[in-house]
């Protein structure tokens, strides 16, 4: 499938129609979906009506919006009104968001296809999909790994190319991870330029929607189209602060990349090699690269699991069995309705970043958990800013190594420990740009990142597109179904 | 029990809703007593993808109040997010502010039992309003129309020494907020609502020692009791060598007693943290310089301006400026009628002893404030008697909305005699029939001639005006 810009330029010049993308992209997804499990829900009918609209519209000659005819797919812990907003939790299992997220209403007013919504680790949480209360989603590339989390369906859609582009969700890494596992490139944008009204909150300091895509180019087209300011998210970042996105912009010569060397030693060989590999294509398109110290990230995942969880305790609180979602049958009383709603709507990972959260903003306890988080992270915000005043931006590996084989963590610890490199972006609020990296020799994806200055994600798009151009993971797509 | 030996210290906790056009942190309305859970959206009810935006006209508010109790506005403040589980409250937790208040300090200047004292304020802060329960037979329902509407919580110092004041402090605050037009200021819907913190200690201690809270009240007279209720408790306590406890209290209005909620071993953790959905409120101190310069006048300003202006007394001055509504109905009395003091007394006693029973104040009587005015003016222009004027202003209260001049020219028996002519003639009449004692008086016995004015009075049945009558009987007389 070609990219999303093609495939807009294909609709908007008549060398195809809204409809035909409709069945052709249902047919693949018809053919796909059962071995990889990426969608909770395929929105077939309203994909068939809004084709129909979209080519009643350019047969009308009226000009067609941005996104015309781009598959998007989107992650279920985004409302799209009249549908099912799960979080893939049993807890919102038969929950219907009665309005629309910001995000939502851009691409319906940039005339995207909305494809279906996506499944992921309960409510955000996990860095495998493994953690949905619904179904498993597979990593495309290989059926036996885990596609990443916690945007894991999102990230198998665009891998399978049963859509050209996917929103995600990242608190820590949820959108990169999986990119990393699948061969996919994503953005996490600058905190605040994505209005995160409608997307159902985890560690809202941490939160940003983000797009997932194969190619940089589409990455930066949904940008434009939802990095809007939303007067709806008080932490909405109003435009003048960013840089304008340009098409046309390429990597600049001149620019310093750095590498935090030290952080990051203890990565496996083959990981070490296909980030250095990464490396040096940067230098070859005439990046300068420099050592930076980012040593404080060691304490990244510590903070991240005592900020992300405080929030998320009482972001979760307002699932009580009174006014929607799940209600138990078996209570009595009050405190029952309480205790047996939020026991059998929640997961256990859930349960266990609820507790946890609980745990640090106890009384007696704040001030040696919670506080301090929040001084670390100062510290990390600080130690970013004093790299970025040598450097443009800063490379890192998205993960320790390539996707894991479905069920073989099964201890918290380690799956938390996935996030080590990608969380320091969200704690500093950064832009944070994944891209493909190639693969590991046993055949498996593995990406790499690039951190910009706070409003940058325009130019780590615009180095983004250099690195693409030169290099052809991006064309690579997993072998699927009978047609391949 | 030696109550002189103890001094109660008590503190107040005052939640007053402001009345602005939407809610605290969404477009919702902010109105009372419409149909359950109609001035709701996804925000008031909390659904998933929600987000808080703050109100600018509530923040205005909180301000305008911080810089009428002088307080010290702070250009840098917070939201936290305060978590509990109740129904009610659809996030299940509460959105405040902790640590970084939008006003810290401040203090009230009001009358107490003939003394003017100062409350020293500690803080007030923004916050939003939980929703309500409402129980039926079988089940309870919740009503999230009052979810989120915003509401400044002003929280004094331990600074009062008994009922009567916490009750005066209690009434200075309303009258700020009704004078700034910041709260509706109704107490039966809530609008205003007291906790109480309550300790008692030996005269001439300086520790504090155990408090316990009794918590959402919502009448002055309802505080007044709980408080001279906990005091006497607390001092029963002690006197019979117990301790008190660290204790939480609901008022029973019903039963005039307080209802144990918790104890200091189940306090609730509200686990208190910065909310990440807010950023800072930050204001300029140009904002809050323009807002103080629109400050409208104020209660304290006012009691100091009718005494220097109508010359009335400090006392009877206050008790025209608590009541705003009642302020404003005095001064517009004036406009028909300039002896203020007289028009101040008719309106505080008599009009006010007149509508005790209906319970209504007299600006929601019907009675117009000219009306008033017109009274107390007929009575100095000798149109009527001071005894008629009580008759008719039983019948301004019968019938609000008539005018005394129709009341007096509607009904005979009020009106004046004020043909002179033939008052003179009467006058005669009576001197010349009652001959002896008309020499009484010649011979200078006041009791007398005292007599005589009854016997005028008599036959004018009361509606001669009394100094005319006595000109006239002089005159007849030849004193």
């Amino acid at each position: 499938m070609e990219s999303a810009c093609e495939l807009h330029r294909k609709l908007i010049e008549g060398e195809t129609s809204a409809g035909q993308i409709a069945e052709q992209l249902l047919a693949h997804i018809r053919r796909i979906e059962p071995q990889v499990g990426a969608f909770l829900k395929v929105f077939e009918e309203s994909l068939f009506e809004h084709a129909d609209r979209l080519d009643a519209k350019r047969k009308g000659g009226e000009l067609l919006g941005k996104l015309a005819g781009v598959p998007i797919a989107i992650k279920d812990n985004i409302n799209i009104r009249g549908e099912k907003t799960t979080c893939a939790s049993r807890y919102l299992e038969n929950f219907v968001a009665p309005f629309d997220a910001t995000v939502i209403r851009r691409f319906r007013e940039e005339d995207a296809f909305i494809v279906g919504k996506t499944n992921l680790d309960e409510f955000a949480m996990g860095t495998s999909c493994e953690y949905s209360a619904f179904q498993t989603t597979k990593n495309p590339w290989n059926l036996d790994l885990v596609p990443g989390g916690s945007s894991g369906g999102s990230a198998a859609a665009v891998a399978s190319e049963m859509s050209s582009i996917a929103l995600g969700s990242d608190t820590g890494g949820s959108i990169r991870l999986p990119a990393s596992f699948c061969n996919i490139a994503s953005i996490k944008p600058t905190y605040g330029r994505i209005s995160r009204y409608g997307l159902v909150a985890f560690g809202s300091s941490l939160d940003q929607i983000g797009p997932m895509a194969y190619r940089c180019e589409d990455l930066e087209r949904t940008l434009q189209v939802i990095g809007t300011y939303c007067k709806h998210d008080s932490t909405s970042v109003p435009e003048k602060d960013f840089e304008p996105i340009s098409f046309e912009r390429r990597f600049e010569k001149g620019f310093t990349v750095g590498v935090p060397w030290q952080f990051i030693e203890g990565v496996p060989q083959e990981t070490k090699e296909i980030f250095e590999r990464a490396v040096k294509t940067l230098q070859s398109l005439g990046a300068r690269i420099i050592d930076v110290d980012l040593s404080i990230l060691k304490y990244g995942v510590a903070v991240y699991y005592i900020l992300c969880t405080a929030e998320a305790s009482t972001n979760l609180a307002r699932f009580d069995g009174v006014r929607y979602g799940l209600r138990s049958e078996r209570a009595q009383t009050l405190d029952e309705l309480y205790d047996f709603s939020r026991e059998e709507g929640f997961g256990d990972e859930v349960k266990r970043r609820i507790l946890l959260g609980t745990f640090v903003l106890s009384s007696g306890y704040q001030d040696a958990y919670y506080h301090k988080a929040q001084k670390v992270r100062q510290i990390v915000i600080n130690k970013f800013n004093d790299a970025f005043s040598e450097c443009d931006c800063i490379a890192l590996p998205t993960s320790y190594s390539g996707a894991f084989t479905a069920g073989a963590k099964k201890d918290p610890l380690s799956l938390y420990l996935e996030d080590l490199f990608t969380i320091g972006a969200n704690l500093a609020g950064i832009p944070a740009l994944a891209l493909q990296g190639g693969f590991l020799p046993d055949g498996r994806p593995l990406g790499f990142q690039l951190f910009g200055p706070q409003n940058h994600d325009a130019e780590l798009l615009a180095i983004g597109k250099s690195f693409q151009s030169v290099t052809d993971y991006c064309m690579k797509r997993p072998k699927l179904g009978e047609e391949r | 029990m030696k109550r002189k030996d103890w001094e109660a210290v008590i503190g107040l906790e005052i939640h007053a809703e402001l009345n602005t056009r939407s809610k605290l942190f969404s477009a919702d309305r902010n109105h009372f007593g419409d149909e359950p859970n109609t001035n709701i959206s996804e925000v008031s009810v909390a659904l998933p993808g929600t987000l808080p935006v703050l109100n600018r006209e509530a923040v205005r508010k909180a301000v305008q109040f911080g810089l009428a109790i002088q307080g010290d506005v702070q250009l840098w403040s917070r939201f936290d997010r305060k978590s509990y589980f109740y129904p009610d409250s659809p996030r299940n937790y509460q959105i405040t502010q902790l640590e970084f208040p939008i006003v810290k300090g401040g203090r009230l200047i009001t009358f107490v039992d003939g003394d003017e004292k100062i409350f020293d304020i500690n803080r007030v802060q923004l916050e939003d309003d939980a929703g309500m329960l409402k129980h039926f037979a079988r089940f309870a329902g919740v009503d999230f129309n009052r979810a989120g509407v915003p509401m400044i919580e002003i929280v004094s110092e331990p600074c009062m020494r008994s009922a009567h004041e916490a009750v005066a402090y209690a009434r200075g605050i309303r009258a700020i907020l009704d004078y700034l037009d910041a709260s509706d200021c109704n107490m039966e819907e809530g609008s205003i609502r007291f906790d109480v913190n309550v300790s008692v200690r030996k005269i001439g201690e300086t520790d504090l020692r155990t408090r316990s809270e009794i918590k959402n009240m919502n009448s002055f007279a309802q505080l007044e009791v709980a408080i001279d209720h906990e005091i006497n408790r607390h001092i029963g306590i002690y006197e019979s060598e117990r301790s008190v406890d660290q204790e939480t209290f609901r008022w029973d209005p019903e039963a005039g007693t307080t209802v144990l909620m918790r104890t200091k071993e189940d306090a609730e953790d509200y686990r208190y943290f910065p909310d990440p959905d807010l950023l800072p409120l930050v204001l300029t101190q140009k904002e809050v310089d323009a807002e103080k310069e629109h400050l409208p006048e104020l209660p304290l300003d006012r009691e100091r301006r009718f005494c220097q202006e109508y010359g009335l007394a400090e006392q009877m001055s206050y008790c025209l400026i608590s009541d705003k509504k009642l302020a404003d109905y005095f001064e517009k009395a004036l406009e028909k009628c300039k002896t203020a003091k007289n028009v101040a007394n008719w309106i505080v006693v008599e009009f006010a002893g007149r509508l005790k029973d209906k319970g209504t104040p007299i600006w929601k009587s019907g009675i117009d404030p000219h009306d008033v005015g017109e009274l107390v003016f007929m009575i100095e222009q000798d149109k009527i008697t001071g005894k008629i004027a009580k008759s008719v202003a039983d019948d301004m209260v019968a019938q609000p909305g008539v005018s005394p001049q129709m009341i007096v020219e509607a009904n005979p028996a009020y009106q004046t005699f004020s043909d002179v002519e033939e008052l003179k003639k009467i006058v005669h009449d009576v001197v010349e029939q009652n001959e002896e004692t008309v020499q009484a008086v010649r011979a200078g016995k006041d009791r007398s001639f005292a007599f005589l004015v009854g016997q005028v009075m008599r036959v004018t049945k009361g509606s001669a005006p009394p100094k005319l009558v006595n000109k006239l009987l002089r005159e007849e007389i030849g004193q």
